[in-house]
Protein backbone atom coordinates (compact mmCIF):
# COMPACT_ATOMS: atom_id res chain seq x y z
CA UNK A 1 0.00 0.00 0.00
CA UNK A 2 1.43 3.36 -1.00
CA UNK A 3 1.92 5.92 1.77
CA UNK A 4 2.16 9.70 1.48
CA UNK A 5 2.89 12.51 3.90
CA UNK A 6 1.16 15.87 3.99
CA UNK A 7 2.42 19.22 5.22
CA UNK A 8 1.35 18.58 8.80
CA UNK A 9 3.10 15.20 9.05
CA UNK A 10 6.23 16.69 7.47
CA UNK A 11 6.34 19.37 10.17
CA UNK A 12 5.85 16.75 12.89
CA UNK A 13 8.65 14.62 11.46
CA UNK A 14 10.98 17.64 11.41
CA UNK A 15 10.12 18.37 15.01
CA UNK A 16 10.74 14.77 16.09
CA UNK A 17 14.13 14.85 14.35
CA UNK A 18 14.91 18.22 16.00
CA UNK A 19 15.36 19.85 12.58
CA UNK A 20 14.89 23.56 12.13
CA UNK A 21 12.89 24.13 8.96
CA UNK A 22 11.79 27.41 7.38
CA UNK A 23 8.14 27.58 6.13
CA UNK A 24 9.29 27.89 2.51
CA UNK A 25 11.32 24.65 2.84
CA UNK A 26 8.39 22.51 4.01
CA UNK A 27 6.99 21.85 0.53
CA UNK A 28 10.33 20.70 -0.84
CA UNK A 29 10.92 18.40 2.14
CA UNK A 30 7.40 16.96 1.81
CA UNK A 31 8.03 16.22 -1.90
CA UNK A 32 11.36 14.56 -1.08
CA UNK A 33 9.81 12.31 1.54
CA UNK A 34 7.01 11.36 -0.84
CA UNK A 35 9.60 10.54 -3.55
CA UNK A 36 11.32 8.21 -1.05
CA UNK A 37 8.00 6.59 -0.15
CA UNK A 38 7.20 6.13 -3.86
CA UNK A 39 10.52 4.41 -4.30
CA UNK A 40 9.93 2.16 -1.28
CA UNK A 41 6.51 1.26 -2.67
CA UNK A 42 8.28 -0.45 -5.57
CA UNK A 43 9.14 -3.25 -3.12
CA UNK A 44 5.48 -4.19 -3.27
CA UNK A 45 5.93 -5.15 -6.94
CA UNK A 46 8.65 -7.69 -6.13
CA UNK A 47 7.81 -11.34 -6.35
CA UNK A 48 9.21 -12.78 -3.06
CA UNK A 49 7.70 -16.21 -3.46
CA UNK A 50 10.19 -18.88 -2.32
CA UNK A 51 12.84 -16.43 -1.08
CA UNK A 52 14.73 -18.12 1.78
CA UNK A 53 14.77 -16.63 5.28
CA UNK A 54 17.61 -14.10 5.49
CA UNK A 55 18.40 -14.90 9.15
CA UNK A 56 18.88 -18.51 8.18
CA UNK A 57 21.64 -17.35 5.87
CA UNK A 58 23.14 -15.07 8.53
CA UNK A 59 23.75 -18.04 10.79
CA UNK A 60 25.99 -19.57 8.15
CA UNK A 61 28.29 -16.53 8.03
CA UNK A 62 31.69 -16.63 9.73
CA UNK A 63 30.38 -14.15 12.26
CA UNK A 64 33.38 -14.35 14.57
CA UNK A 65 37.13 -14.30 14.10
CA UNK A 66 39.92 -15.97 16.15
CA UNK A 67 41.57 -13.87 18.86
CA UNK A 68 44.95 -13.58 17.12
CA UNK A 69 46.80 -10.23 17.13
CA UNK A 70 48.04 -8.78 13.87
CA UNK A 71 49.88 -5.47 13.43
CA UNK A 72 48.74 -3.03 10.80
CA UNK A 73 51.91 -2.35 8.81
CA UNK A 74 50.96 0.99 7.27
CA UNK A 75 50.46 3.05 10.37
CA UNK A 76 52.23 6.09 8.92
CA UNK A 77 49.38 6.31 6.41
CA UNK A 78 47.04 7.35 9.22
CA UNK A 79 49.40 10.07 10.26
CA UNK A 80 49.72 11.41 6.74
CA UNK A 81 45.98 11.21 6.01
CA UNK A 82 44.78 12.54 9.36
CA UNK A 83 43.45 16.11 9.27
CA UNK A 84 45.87 17.00 12.06
CA UNK A 85 48.53 15.09 13.98
CA UNK A 86 50.81 16.24 16.81
CA UNK A 87 53.61 14.09 18.12
CA UNK A 88 52.06 10.63 18.37
CA UNK A 89 48.50 11.90 18.74
CA UNK A 90 45.58 12.77 16.52
CA UNK A 91 44.80 16.43 17.04
CA UNK A 92 41.13 17.39 17.36
CA UNK A 93 39.22 20.56 18.24
CA UNK A 94 39.05 21.21 21.95
CA UNK A 95 36.58 19.05 23.82
CA UNK A 96 36.32 20.77 27.18
CA UNK A 97 34.07 23.79 26.97
CA UNK A 98 34.62 26.56 29.51
CA UNK A 99 32.06 27.03 32.26
CA UNK B 1 13.23 9.92 59.21
CA UNK B 2 16.14 8.90 57.01
CA UNK B 3 15.30 8.55 53.35
CA UNK B 4 15.96 5.02 52.02
CA UNK B 5 18.99 4.87 49.71
CA UNK B 6 18.70 3.17 46.33
CA UNK B 7 21.86 2.32 44.41
CA UNK B 8 22.33 0.51 41.12
CA UNK B 9 25.73 -0.02 39.51
CA UNK B 10 27.07 -0.36 36.00
CA UNK B 11 30.44 -2.07 36.07
CA UNK B 12 32.66 -2.13 32.99
CA UNK B 13 35.27 -4.84 32.80
CA UNK B 14 37.98 -4.93 30.15
CA UNK B 15 38.05 -8.49 28.87
CA UNK B 16 41.26 -10.54 28.90
CA UNK B 17 41.44 -10.94 25.14
CA UNK B 18 44.55 -10.60 23.02
CA UNK B 19 42.84 -8.47 20.39
CA UNK B 20 40.22 -5.76 20.19
CA UNK B 21 36.51 -6.48 19.89
CA UNK B 22 36.16 -5.92 16.15
CA UNK B 23 39.70 -5.94 14.74
CA UNK B 24 43.00 -7.79 15.20
CA UNK B 25 44.87 -4.94 16.93
CA UNK B 26 46.52 -5.90 20.21
CA UNK B 27 44.81 -4.96 23.47
CA UNK B 28 48.18 -4.60 25.19
CA UNK B 29 48.19 -0.82 25.24
CA UNK B 30 49.49 0.14 28.68
CA UNK B 31 52.78 1.96 28.21
CA UNK B 32 52.66 1.65 24.42
CA UNK B 33 53.42 4.57 22.11
CA UNK B 34 50.10 6.31 21.38
CA UNK B 35 48.26 5.28 18.23
CA UNK B 36 50.38 2.20 17.50
CA UNK B 37 47.69 -0.43 18.27
CA UNK B 38 45.45 0.87 15.51
CA UNK B 39 44.20 -0.19 12.11
CA UNK B 40 41.65 1.02 9.56
CA UNK B 41 38.81 -0.73 11.43
CA UNK B 42 39.32 0.84 14.87
CA UNK B 43 40.10 4.18 13.21
CA UNK B 44 36.81 3.99 11.28
CA UNK B 45 38.31 4.34 7.83
CA UNK B 46 35.39 4.28 5.37
CA UNK B 47 34.83 0.93 3.69
CA UNK B 48 36.09 -1.20 6.59
CA UNK B 49 33.93 -3.76 8.35
CA UNK B 50 34.07 -4.96 11.95
CA UNK B 51 34.34 -8.68 12.70
CA UNK B 52 33.55 -9.96 16.19
CA UNK B 53 36.27 -11.46 18.41
CA UNK B 54 35.36 -15.04 19.33
CA UNK B 55 37.17 -14.89 22.71
CA UNK B 56 35.21 -11.81 23.77
CA UNK B 57 31.98 -13.75 23.29
CA UNK B 58 33.38 -16.68 25.27
CA UNK B 59 34.60 -14.49 28.15
CA UNK B 60 31.37 -12.48 28.39
CA UNK B 61 29.42 -15.74 28.39
CA UNK B 62 31.68 -17.18 31.09
CA UNK B 63 31.09 -14.10 33.25
CA UNK B 64 27.37 -14.44 32.58
CA UNK B 65 27.37 -18.06 33.66
CA UNK B 66 29.34 -17.15 36.80
CA UNK B 67 26.67 -14.56 37.58
CA UNK B 68 23.86 -17.10 37.00
CA UNK B 69 22.55 -15.11 34.01
CA UNK B 70 20.68 -16.63 31.12
CA UNK B 71 23.03 -16.74 28.13
CA UNK B 72 21.08 -15.68 25.09
CA UNK B 73 21.16 -17.82 21.95
CA UNK B 74 20.72 -14.70 19.88
CA UNK B 75 22.00 -11.21 20.62
CA UNK B 76 22.71 -8.16 18.51
CA UNK B 77 24.84 -5.04 18.35
CA UNK B 78 23.66 -1.48 17.92
CA UNK B 79 25.19 1.91 17.33
CA UNK B 80 25.15 4.38 20.20
CA UNK B 81 25.66 7.76 18.62
CA UNK B 82 27.63 10.47 20.33
CA UNK B 83 29.82 13.11 18.85
CA UNK B 84 33.01 12.91 20.82
CA UNK B 85 36.51 12.34 19.49
CA UNK B 86 37.37 9.40 21.76
CA UNK B 87 35.66 7.16 19.20
CA UNK B 88 36.64 7.76 15.60
CA UNK B 89 33.30 6.55 14.24
CA UNK B 90 31.27 9.09 16.29
CA UNK B 91 29.31 6.12 17.59
CA UNK B 92 30.05 3.21 19.88
CA UNK B 93 29.22 -0.34 18.88
CA UNK B 94 27.41 -1.81 21.86
CA UNK B 95 24.73 -4.33 22.66
CA UNK B 96 21.49 -2.58 23.45
CA UNK B 97 18.17 -4.26 22.76
CA UNK B 98 19.38 -7.86 22.86
CA UNK B 99 22.38 -8.32 25.18
CA UNK B 100 24.43 -11.50 25.42
CA UNK B 101 23.18 -12.38 28.93
CA UNK B 102 20.17 -11.38 31.02
CA UNK B 103 19.03 -11.77 34.62
CA UNK B 104 21.29 -13.40 37.18
CA UNK B 105 22.40 -12.29 40.61
CA UNK B 106 25.37 -11.86 42.90
CA UNK B 107 25.41 -12.52 46.63
CA UNK B 108 27.18 -10.06 48.89
CA UNK B 109 27.77 -10.05 52.63
CA UNK B 110 27.85 -6.85 54.67
CA UNK B 111 28.01 -6.80 58.48
CA UNK B 112 27.36 -10.54 58.59
CA UNK B 113 24.15 -10.23 56.52
CA UNK B 114 23.88 -11.91 53.14
CA UNK B 115 22.08 -10.00 50.42
CA UNK B 116 21.19 -10.91 46.86
CA UNK B 117 21.80 -8.22 44.25
CA UNK B 118 19.80 -8.96 41.10
CA UNK B 119 21.31 -8.22 37.72
CA UNK B 120 19.49 -6.70 34.79
CA UNK B 121 21.85 -7.87 32.07
CA UNK B 122 25.42 -8.16 30.86
CA UNK B 123 26.46 -6.91 27.43
CA UNK B 124 29.45 -6.54 25.15
CA UNK B 125 30.74 -3.21 23.87
CA UNK B 126 33.90 -1.51 22.67
CA UNK B 127 36.05 0.79 24.79
CA UNK B 128 36.80 4.36 23.72
CA UNK B 129 40.19 5.96 23.07
CA UNK B 130 41.90 8.30 25.51
CA UNK B 131 41.79 12.05 25.25
CA UNK B 132 44.54 14.36 26.42
CA UNK B 133 43.83 18.02 26.99
CA UNK B 134 47.14 19.84 26.81
CA UNK B 135 47.25 22.82 29.11
CA UNK B 136 50.33 24.46 30.52
CA UNK B 137 49.06 24.18 34.08
CA UNK B 138 47.57 20.66 33.82
CA UNK B 139 43.97 21.84 34.25
CA UNK B 140 41.21 20.24 32.16
CA UNK B 141 39.88 23.56 31.03
CA UNK B 142 41.77 26.09 28.99
CA UNK B 143 43.18 23.75 26.33
CA UNK B 144 43.15 25.16 22.81
CA UNK B 145 42.73 21.68 21.34
CA UNK B 146 42.64 18.01 22.39
CA UNK B 147 44.82 15.02 21.52
CA UNK B 148 43.56 11.47 21.00
CA UNK B 149 45.23 8.12 21.50
CA UNK B 150 43.14 5.33 19.93
CA UNK B 151 45.20 2.44 21.34
CA UNK B 152 42.40 1.69 23.81
CA UNK B 153 39.64 2.37 21.29
CA UNK B 154 37.91 -0.90 20.47
CA UNK B 155 39.22 -2.92 23.42
CA UNK B 156 36.43 -5.34 24.47
CA UNK B 157 34.37 -4.49 27.53
CA UNK B 158 31.61 -6.32 29.24
CA UNK B 159 29.21 -4.15 31.18
CA UNK B 160 27.37 -5.73 34.10
CA UNK B 161 24.24 -3.77 34.92
CA UNK B 162 22.66 -4.38 38.31
CA UNK B 163 19.13 -3.74 39.46
CA UNK B 164 18.87 -0.91 42.02
CA UNK B 165 19.13 -3.37 44.89
CA UNK B 166 21.88 -1.85 47.02
CA UNK B 167 20.99 0.37 49.93
CA UNK B 168 24.31 1.65 51.26
CA UNK B 169 27.76 2.66 50.00
CA UNK B 170 29.23 -0.32 51.89
CA UNK B 171 26.97 -2.68 49.91
CA UNK B 172 28.00 -1.03 46.66
CA UNK B 173 31.67 -1.42 47.52
CA UNK B 174 31.18 -5.05 48.51
CA UNK B 175 29.27 -5.74 45.29
CA UNK B 176 32.12 -4.38 43.15
CA UNK B 177 34.62 -6.31 45.24
CA UNK B 178 32.74 -9.61 44.74
CA UNK B 179 32.26 -8.90 41.04
CA UNK B 180 35.97 -8.26 40.62
CA UNK B 181 36.81 -11.42 42.55
CA UNK B 182 34.58 -13.43 40.23
CA UNK B 183 36.09 -11.83 37.10
CA UNK B 184 39.54 -12.72 38.36
CA UNK B 185 38.59 -16.28 39.32
CA UNK B 186 37.17 -16.76 35.83
CA UNK B 187 40.15 -15.11 34.07
CA UNK B 188 37.65 -12.79 32.43
CA UNK B 189 39.43 -9.57 33.44
CA UNK B 190 42.28 -8.46 35.67
CA UNK B 191 39.82 -6.05 37.28
CA UNK B 192 42.44 -3.39 38.07
CA UNK B 193 40.64 -0.18 38.92
CA UNK B 194 43.84 1.86 38.94
CA UNK B 195 44.67 1.02 35.33
CA UNK B 196 41.04 1.44 34.26
CA UNK B 197 40.27 -2.18 33.42
CA UNK B 198 37.40 -2.02 35.92
CA UNK B 199 35.24 1.12 35.89
CA UNK B 200 32.16 1.81 37.92
CA UNK B 201 29.25 4.16 37.29
CA UNK B 202 26.68 4.44 40.05
CA UNK B 203 23.05 5.48 39.90
CA UNK B 204 21.84 6.74 43.23
CA UNK B 205 18.60 8.17 44.50
CA UNK B 206 16.81 8.74 47.79
CA UNK B 207 13.30 7.36 48.03
CA UNK B 208 10.33 9.66 48.58
CA UNK B 209 8.20 9.50 51.76
CA UNK B 210 5.56 7.46 49.89
CA UNK B 211 8.23 4.86 49.05
CA UNK B 212 8.48 5.71 45.36
CA UNK B 213 11.90 6.16 43.79
CA UNK B 214 13.46 9.61 43.85
CA UNK B 215 15.27 11.29 40.98
CA UNK B 216 18.44 9.41 40.24
CA UNK B 217 21.87 10.89 39.71
CA UNK B 218 24.69 9.12 37.93
CA UNK B 219 28.16 9.28 39.47
CA UNK B 220 31.27 8.68 37.37
CA UNK B 221 35.04 8.83 37.83
CA UNK B 222 35.35 6.64 40.92
CA UNK B 223 38.78 5.08 40.48
CA UNK B 224 39.21 3.01 43.63
CA UNK B 225 37.14 1.00 46.08
CA UNK B 226 37.61 3.73 48.63
CA UNK B 227 36.38 6.37 46.20
CA UNK B 228 33.19 4.36 45.48
CA UNK B 229 32.29 4.49 49.14
CA UNK B 230 33.35 8.12 49.62
CA UNK B 231 31.59 9.37 46.48
CA UNK B 232 28.32 7.66 47.40
CA UNK B 233 28.47 8.87 50.99
CA UNK B 234 29.05 12.42 49.77
CA UNK B 235 26.21 12.17 47.26
CA UNK B 236 23.75 10.86 49.87
CA UNK B 237 24.63 13.75 52.12
CA UNK B 238 24.34 16.26 49.25
CA UNK B 239 20.94 14.96 48.13
CA UNK B 240 19.64 14.93 51.71
CA UNK B 241 20.72 18.57 52.16
CA UNK B 242 19.03 19.61 48.91
CA UNK B 243 15.78 17.86 49.88
CA UNK B 244 15.90 19.09 53.50
CA UNK B 245 16.12 22.66 52.26
CA UNK B 246 13.07 22.18 50.07
CA UNK B 247 15.01 21.85 46.82
CA UNK B 248 14.67 19.16 44.18
CA UNK B 249 17.20 16.73 42.77
CA UNK B 250 18.15 17.27 39.13
CA UNK B 251 18.62 14.20 36.96
CA UNK B 252 22.22 14.57 35.87
CA UNK B 253 25.65 12.99 35.62
CA UNK B 254 28.12 14.08 38.29
CA UNK B 255 31.87 13.52 38.39
CA UNK B 256 33.60 12.45 41.60
CA UNK B 257 36.54 14.71 42.46
CA UNK B 258 38.70 12.52 44.68
CA UNK B 259 41.08 15.29 45.74
CA UNK B 260 38.31 17.62 46.87
CA UNK B 261 36.01 14.85 48.11
CA UNK B 262 32.97 16.18 46.23
CA UNK B 263 30.80 15.33 43.22
CA UNK B 264 30.41 18.01 40.55
CA UNK B 265 27.74 18.39 37.93
CA UNK B 266 29.04 17.24 34.56
CA UNK B 267 26.01 17.34 32.29
CA UNK B 268 22.31 16.70 32.28
CA UNK B 269 21.71 12.99 32.20
CA UNK B 270 21.25 11.56 28.73
CA UNK B 271 18.39 9.23 28.06
CA UNK B 272 18.44 6.42 25.52
CA UNK B 273 16.73 8.61 22.92
CA UNK B 274 19.62 11.09 23.07
CA UNK B 275 21.92 8.41 21.73
CA UNK B 276 19.70 7.54 18.75
CA UNK B 277 20.45 3.85 19.03
CA UNK B 278 19.99 1.89 15.88
CA UNK B 279 20.99 -1.59 14.71
CA UNK B 280 24.60 -2.15 13.66
CA UNK B 281 24.03 -3.48 10.18
CA UNK B 282 27.72 -4.23 9.61
CA UNK B 283 27.69 -7.04 12.18
CA UNK B 284 25.84 -10.31 12.01
CA UNK B 285 23.83 -11.23 15.11
CA UNK B 286 25.73 -13.17 17.77
CA UNK B 287 24.42 -16.72 17.67
CA UNK B 288 25.42 -18.94 20.60
CA UNK B 289 23.74 -22.30 20.33
CA UNK B 290 22.98 -24.55 23.29
CA UNK B 291 25.92 -26.85 22.64
CA UNK B 292 28.31 -23.89 22.79
CA UNK B 293 26.74 -22.69 26.05
CA UNK B 294 27.10 -26.20 27.42
CA UNK B 295 30.76 -26.14 26.38
CA UNK B 296 31.25 -22.82 28.24
CA UNK B 297 29.66 -24.36 31.32
CA UNK B 298 31.91 -27.41 31.15
CA UNK B 299 34.99 -25.21 31.05
CA UNK B 300 33.99 -23.13 34.08
CA UNK B 301 36.63 -23.15 36.82
CA UNK B 302 35.66 -23.42 40.48
CA UNK B 303 33.75 -20.34 41.59
CA UNK B 304 34.67 -18.36 44.73
CA UNK B 305 31.60 -19.47 46.69
CA UNK B 306 32.20 -23.11 45.71
CA UNK B 307 35.74 -22.79 46.98
CA UNK B 308 34.50 -21.20 50.21
CA UNK B 309 32.19 -24.16 50.78
CA UNK B 310 35.00 -26.62 50.19
CA UNK B 311 37.34 -24.75 52.53
CA UNK B 312 34.69 -24.88 55.26
CA UNK B 313 35.21 -28.65 55.27
CA UNK B 314 38.80 -28.02 56.47
CA UNK B 315 37.29 -26.69 59.69
CA UNK B 316 38.42 -23.12 59.05
CA UNK B 317 36.68 -20.07 60.48
CA UNK B 318 34.59 -17.80 58.28
CA UNK B 319 37.22 -15.09 58.51
CA UNK B 320 40.03 -17.48 57.55
CA UNK B 321 38.04 -18.73 54.57
CA UNK B 322 37.26 -15.21 53.47
CA UNK B 323 40.93 -14.18 53.50
CA UNK B 324 42.23 -17.38 51.92
CA UNK B 325 39.71 -17.37 49.06
CA UNK B 326 39.89 -13.66 48.27
CA UNK B 327 42.44 -14.31 45.54
CA UNK B 328 42.30 -17.48 43.49
CA UNK B 329 46.12 -17.75 43.45
CA UNK B 330 46.35 -17.48 47.24
CA UNK B 331 43.63 -20.11 47.64
CA UNK B 332 45.50 -22.40 45.29
CA UNK B 333 48.74 -21.85 47.21
CA UNK B 334 47.01 -22.74 50.48
CA UNK B 335 45.53 -25.89 48.97
CA UNK B 336 48.94 -26.92 47.68
CA UNK B 337 50.43 -26.46 51.16
CA UNK B 338 47.71 -28.72 52.58
CA UNK B 339 48.15 -31.25 49.76
CA UNK B 340 51.86 -31.36 50.62
CA UNK B 341 50.95 -32.61 54.09
CA UNK B 342 50.53 -29.56 56.34
CA UNK B 343 47.57 -29.78 58.75
CA UNK B 344 44.78 -27.57 57.23
CA UNK B 345 44.17 -25.40 60.30
CA UNK B 346 47.88 -24.76 60.92
CA UNK B 347 48.52 -24.16 57.24
CA UNK B 348 45.65 -21.65 57.17
CA UNK B 349 47.20 -19.80 60.07
CA UNK B 350 50.62 -19.68 58.45
CA UNK B 351 49.36 -18.54 55.06
CA UNK B 352 46.97 -15.99 56.52
CA UNK B 353 49.37 -14.51 59.07
CA UNK B 354 52.94 -15.15 57.97
CA UNK B 355 52.80 -15.52 54.19
CA UNK B 356 50.61 -12.43 53.81
CA UNK B 357 52.91 -10.52 56.18
CA UNK B 358 55.98 -11.39 54.11
CA UNK B 359 54.18 -10.59 50.83
CA UNK B 360 53.22 -7.23 52.26
CA UNK B 361 56.78 -6.53 53.39
CA UNK B 362 58.17 -7.48 49.99
CA UNK B 363 55.42 -5.65 48.10
CA UNK B 364 54.67 -8.68 45.90
CA UNK B 365 51.73 -10.99 45.35
CA UNK B 366 51.60 -14.74 45.84
CA UNK B 367 52.56 -15.47 42.22
CA UNK B 368 55.97 -13.94 42.89
CA UNK B 369 56.49 -15.69 46.25
CA UNK B 370 59.72 -17.70 46.35
CA UNK B 371 58.64 -20.20 49.01
CA UNK B 372 57.08 -23.15 47.25
CA UNK B 373 54.02 -24.74 48.90
CA UNK B 374 55.99 -27.96 49.56
CA UNK B 375 58.67 -26.03 51.47
CA UNK B 376 56.09 -24.20 53.58
CA UNK B 377 54.34 -27.50 54.32
CA UNK B 378 57.66 -28.98 55.54
CA UNK B 379 58.30 -25.91 57.67
CA UNK B 380 54.83 -26.07 59.22
CA UNK B 381 55.29 -29.76 59.95
CA UNK B 382 58.63 -29.11 61.67
CA UNK B 383 57.03 -26.48 63.88
CA UNK B 384 54.14 -28.84 64.61
CA UNK B 385 56.62 -31.57 65.59
CA UNK B 386 58.39 -29.01 67.84
CA UNK B 387 61.61 -29.48 65.89
CA UNK B 388 61.46 -25.72 65.39
CA UNK B 389 59.94 -23.07 67.57
CA UNK B 390 57.27 -20.81 66.13
CA UNK B 391 59.68 -17.89 66.28
CA UNK B 392 62.42 -19.74 64.46
CA UNK B 393 59.93 -21.04 61.90
CA UNK B 394 58.92 -17.47 61.07
CA UNK B 395 62.57 -16.42 60.81
CA UNK B 396 63.25 -19.29 58.42
CA UNK B 397 60.23 -18.32 56.31
CA UNK B 398 61.63 -14.80 56.06
CA UNK B 399 64.96 -16.18 54.85
CA UNK B 400 63.33 -18.53 52.33
CA UNK B 401 61.24 -15.67 50.94
CA UNK B 402 64.24 -13.41 50.43
CA UNK B 403 67.11 -15.70 49.46
CA UNK B 404 67.74 -18.54 47.05
CA UNK B 405 68.24 -21.16 49.71
CA UNK B 406 66.73 -24.58 50.40
CA UNK B 407 64.68 -25.27 53.52
CA UNK B 408 67.32 -27.72 54.76
CA UNK B 409 70.09 -25.11 54.40
CA UNK B 410 67.96 -22.39 56.02
CA UNK B 411 67.22 -24.66 58.98
CA UNK B 412 70.89 -25.59 59.26
CA UNK B 413 71.97 -21.94 59.11
CA UNK B 414 69.50 -21.04 61.83
CA UNK B 415 71.35 -23.37 64.18
CA UNK B 416 68.24 -25.40 64.82
CA UNK B 417 69.31 -28.52 63.00
CA UNK B 418 70.15 -30.26 66.26
CA UNK B 419 66.55 -29.87 67.33
CA UNK B 420 65.41 -28.34 70.64
CA UNK B 421 67.81 -26.67 73.02
CA UNK B 422 68.07 -28.68 76.19
CA UNK B 423 70.56 -29.93 78.79
CA UNK B 424 74.10 -28.66 78.32
CA UNK B 425 73.23 -26.40 75.36
CA UNK B 426 70.52 -24.71 77.40
CA UNK B 427 72.83 -24.48 80.42
CA UNK B 428 75.39 -22.71 78.30
CA UNK B 429 72.87 -20.03 77.34
CA UNK B 430 71.71 -19.60 80.94
CA UNK B 431 75.29 -19.14 82.15
CA UNK B 432 75.85 -16.52 79.47
CA UNK B 433 72.74 -14.58 80.53
CA UNK B 434 73.55 -14.86 84.24
CA UNK B 435 77.09 -13.57 83.79
CA UNK B 436 75.91 -10.74 81.55
CA UNK B 437 73.41 -9.48 84.18
CA UNK B 438 75.21 -9.48 87.57
CA UNK B 439 73.06 -6.67 89.04
CA UNK B 440 69.81 -8.47 88.31
CA UNK B 441 71.22 -11.73 89.69
CA UNK B 442 72.34 -9.97 92.89
CA UNK B 443 68.88 -8.45 93.37
CA UNK B 444 67.29 -11.87 93.07
CA UNK B 445 69.79 -13.55 95.38
CA UNK B 446 69.32 -10.82 98.00
CA UNK B 447 65.64 -11.70 98.07
CA UNK B 448 64.63 -8.28 96.72
CA UNK B 449 62.69 -9.69 93.76
CA UNK B 450 59.43 -9.97 95.72
CA UNK B 451 57.13 -9.90 92.72
CA UNK B 452 59.32 -12.17 90.59
CA UNK B 453 59.75 -9.53 87.85
CA UNK B 454 63.54 -9.88 87.76
CA UNK B 455 63.52 -13.65 87.39
CA UNK B 456 60.95 -13.36 84.63
CA UNK B 457 63.21 -10.81 82.96
CA UNK B 458 66.09 -13.31 82.98
CA UNK B 459 63.78 -16.10 81.73
CA UNK B 460 62.79 -13.85 78.85
CA UNK B 461 66.42 -13.20 77.98
CA UNK B 462 67.12 -16.94 77.98
CA UNK B 463 64.19 -17.69 75.67
CA UNK B 464 65.24 -14.86 73.39
CA UNK B 465 68.80 -16.12 73.23
CA UNK B 466 67.48 -19.63 72.57
CA UNK B 467 65.27 -18.10 69.84
CA UNK B 468 62.32 -19.96 71.22
CA UNK B 469 64.01 -23.33 70.81
CA UNK B 470 63.95 -24.10 74.54
CA UNK B 471 61.02 -25.42 76.51
CA UNK B 472 59.93 -22.49 78.75
CA UNK B 473 59.34 -24.76 81.74
CA UNK B 474 62.74 -26.46 81.45
CA UNK B 475 64.43 -23.08 80.91
CA UNK B 476 62.79 -21.67 84.07
CA UNK B 477 63.81 -24.69 86.14
CA UNK B 478 67.40 -24.67 84.87
CA UNK B 479 67.69 -20.93 85.51
CA UNK B 480 66.44 -21.36 89.10
CA UNK B 481 68.92 -24.20 89.63
CA UNK B 482 71.72 -22.11 88.22
CA UNK B 483 70.90 -19.29 90.63
CA UNK B 484 70.71 -21.74 93.58
CA UNK B 485 67.09 -20.76 94.20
Amino acid sequence: MKMTVDREITLRMAKAAQLHIEPEQVGRMMDSINDILDFCALVGDLDCEGTPDFMWKMKKLPARRPDAPKDWPERELFESKAPAFEGEFFKVPRIIVEG
Amino acid sequence: MARPIVIGLEVHLQLNTKTKLFCSCSTDYIGRTPNTNVCPICLAVPGTLPLLNDSAVALASRMGIGLRCKIQNYSTFGRKNYFYADLAKAYQITQYELPVATGGYLEIEVNGETKVVRLHHLHLEEDAGKLVHPTTDGRLTGAAYSLVDYNRGGVPLTEVVSEPDMSSPAEAKEYVSRLRQLARYLDVSDGEMESGSLRVDANISLSKPDGSLGTRVEIKNMNSFKSIERALEYEISRQNKVLDSGGRIVQETRLWDDAEGVTRSMRNKETASDYRYYPEMDLAPVVIDDSEIEDFRRRMPELPWEKRERFAAFGLTKEEISILTEQRELARYYEDVVSAGAPPARAANWVRMEVLRVLNELGIDITGFKVKPGALAELVKKVEAKELSNTLGKEILDVLAREDISLADAVKRSGASAGRLTGASLDEIIKKIVSANPDVVETIKNGEDKKGGKIKFLQGLVMKEARGQADPKEAAESLAKNLDL
